[in-house]
């Protein structure tokens, strides 16, 4: 089942600073949205707000029909939305199954205790970002930068998200990597799945989304397609340095 | 929980051989192993809270006095019998964990070690000036009605404590609530972007804490006869307990257990050569030398050992 995500009027202040700045966007049920934008341009701190992780300072967040906005990160997680980080947090002395098995956790103490894992869905998960059987005893710090991501996916998904925020996704990871990752999006969108994705790799990012914003200090100065958004005159000045 | 038989035939074992121990030794030796069962306990209850969740308690004596304050107060001013007094000790203990819980939703590291250590501080001045003549102010209790008598007896008791809640722990934390628990202490954040609430975990971590600290501090005042302030709520019997975990094996239960024994046994082995406090620089450089060879305590040494072991065969 898809989801639509929509942020209207978002505002968050740091002190003086703006970080983001009235923003307003709608992505649709099974639609995949590109956020692009110079380094600091709030592009995480946006991310940050649809999962609670920081609460704005004025503005609402719907998940489908439902205002989320003063639920804490478990509840939205448990509503269907969910992120990747720019640097992956693994749990560094589990085993890529046990890292996978946090996300797959019932958010219940008594349902903890008393249900096994289920370790056919940690190893569905596991295959289903790339990783072999083999990989599930591995811990991280035997994993690559593209492994850890791989793994960040995969306990992202055992959350059962409808919507999911990837942030960076492609950062540090090779041509081959990309590949793999940029299938498995690819996949997940066929599968229904909604996405927001940030990403300095444009190349990258292109063909995974449906349309694109840019933000600029906060600000919105660009939304349409893909094509149009990069070919506007504010983001060739602010983000891609042409004058 | 992924029990396999060797499991059972490992516990069954310890628990025969510790069974037999009294025959074996003498009951100098028992009265040293009494208090490395309740070390142990202490240690286990430590762990629950600090070497799993990564929240580390510089004050857990709070906790294990409230059990043993409760129990001395309730049979000692007001006759209550033993078998009432004890769970209610357990009860008020926990209510205790969820003072110390509080600070944990908002701060970590550093921080929260330095508030537990006042909440330690804060109880032991409390129970001096507070209403003395309930807690027997700085001279404490004596005369308290005593769960067993003799060596034996009272090695039994702690043993069946320490078996008790050790296997109780153990089976718990093999479940996934073990795993969300270490997950917390290895990156909170994480926890709480899968989906996880982390107070809610927290909570639990604190609360069977507490309940161990106190069901510990209770049958151990029981075991003594007394309860002494200046002794209770020590800064080396903090230091005792946590080295305990943590040179045995922070985040599991078997460490802490080995960790308990070991450091009894050294520091009183060390008795007759070293009768004063410079035991403790053998003491704190043994634990040292351990801690830098290996970080995750004793437990790891033996468990990596028997993994040789297994794979040679």
């Amino acid at each position: 089942m898809s989801m639509s995500l929509t942020v209207t009027n978002l505002v968050k202040k740091f002190g003086g600073l703006t970080a983001t700045n009235d923003l307003s966007f709608e992505i649709e049920a099974g639609q995949s949205v590109g956020l692009i934008g110079p380094n600091g341009a709030g592009k995480t701190t946006v991310f940050s707000q649809i999962m609670g992780e920081h609460r704005q300072t004025s503005g609402s967040i719907k998940l489908g029909t439902e205002e989320i906005t003063n639920l804490s990160t478990p509840l939205r997680i448990r509503r269907g939305v969910s992120r990747t980080y720019q640097v992956p947090r693994p749990f560094s002395d589990m085993t890529v199954a046990k890292n996978i098995r946090v996300g797959l956790m019932p958010d219940s103490v008594l349902g903890m205790i008393l249900n096994s894992p289920n370790r056919d869905r940690e190893l569905e998960l596991a295959l289903s970002v790339g990783f072999s059987e083999d990989d599930l005893e591995r811990t991280p710090a035997e994993l690559s930068m593209g492994d850890l991501r791989k793994l960040e996916m995969a306990r992202t998904m055992a959350t059962d998200p409808k919507v999911l925020l990837l942030d960076e996704v492609f950062a540090g990871l090779t041509v081959a990597e990309i590949a793999m990752i940029s299938d498995l999006v690819q996949k997940m969108r066929n599968d229904g799945m909604t996405f927001l994705i940030v990403s300095h790799d444009l190349k990258a990012l292109e063909p995974l989304v449906d349309t694109a914003i840019a933000i600029n200090y906060g600000s919105m100065i660009s939304q349409g397609s893909y094509a149009d958004v990069i070919a506007s005159d504010e983001v060739r000045v602010s983000y891609l340095g042409e004058v | 929980m992924g029990l396999r038989w060797y499991h059972f035939v490992a516990w069954a074992g310890f628990v025969g051989f510790m069974f037999l121990l009294p025959e074996l030794v003498s009951k100098g030796t028992l009265r040293i192993i009494i208090f490395a069962n309740f070390l142990a306990v202490f240690a286990i209850s430590w762990d629950v809270l600090s070497g799993r969740t990564g929240y580390v308690s510089f004050g857990h004596p709070f906790l294990i006095g409230i059990g043993a304050y409760t129990t001395a107060i309730l049979t000692k001013r007001f006759d209550f019998p033993l078998e009432l007094s004890i769970p209610i000790a357990v009860g008020v203990t926990m209510i205790g964990g969820l003072i110390v819980v509080l600070p944990a939703l908002r701060i970590k590291g550093s921080y929260f070690a330095l508030i537990t250590l006042a909440y330690m501080e804060l109880i032991y001045q409390l129970v001096q000036v507070v209403r003395p003549d309930l807690t027997g102010g700085t001279r404490g209790m004596s005369g308290l009605p005593t769960l067993t008598r003799g060596a034996v007896n009272g090695y039994y008791m702690s043993l069946t404590l320490m078996v008790i809640v050790a296997f109780s722990v153990w089976l718990v934390m093999r479940t996934r609530i073990g795993t969300a628990l270490s997950a917390i202490g290895m990156n909170e954040e994480a926890v709480k972007g899968s989906g996880l609430s982390v107070t809610r975990l927290k909570l639990f971590a604190f609360l069977l804490s507490a309940m161990i600290a106190g069901l510990g501090g209770a049958m151990y005042v029981h075991y003594l006869g007394s309860i002494a302030p200046r002794a209770l709520f020590d800064i080396n019997f903090v230091f005792t307990i946590i080295v305990a975990a943590l040179i045995g094996g922070a985040s599991t239960t078997i460490g802490p257990i080995i960790g308990a024994f070991f450091l009894t046994f050294l520091l009183e082995y060390l008795r007759p050569y070293l009768p004063g406090a410079e035991r403790y620089f053998i003491y704190g450089g043994v634990a040292l030398l351990l801690y830098m060879y290996q970080p995750k305590g004793i437990y790891e040494i033996i468990s990596r050992g028997w993994i040789k072991v297994r794979a040679r065969s």
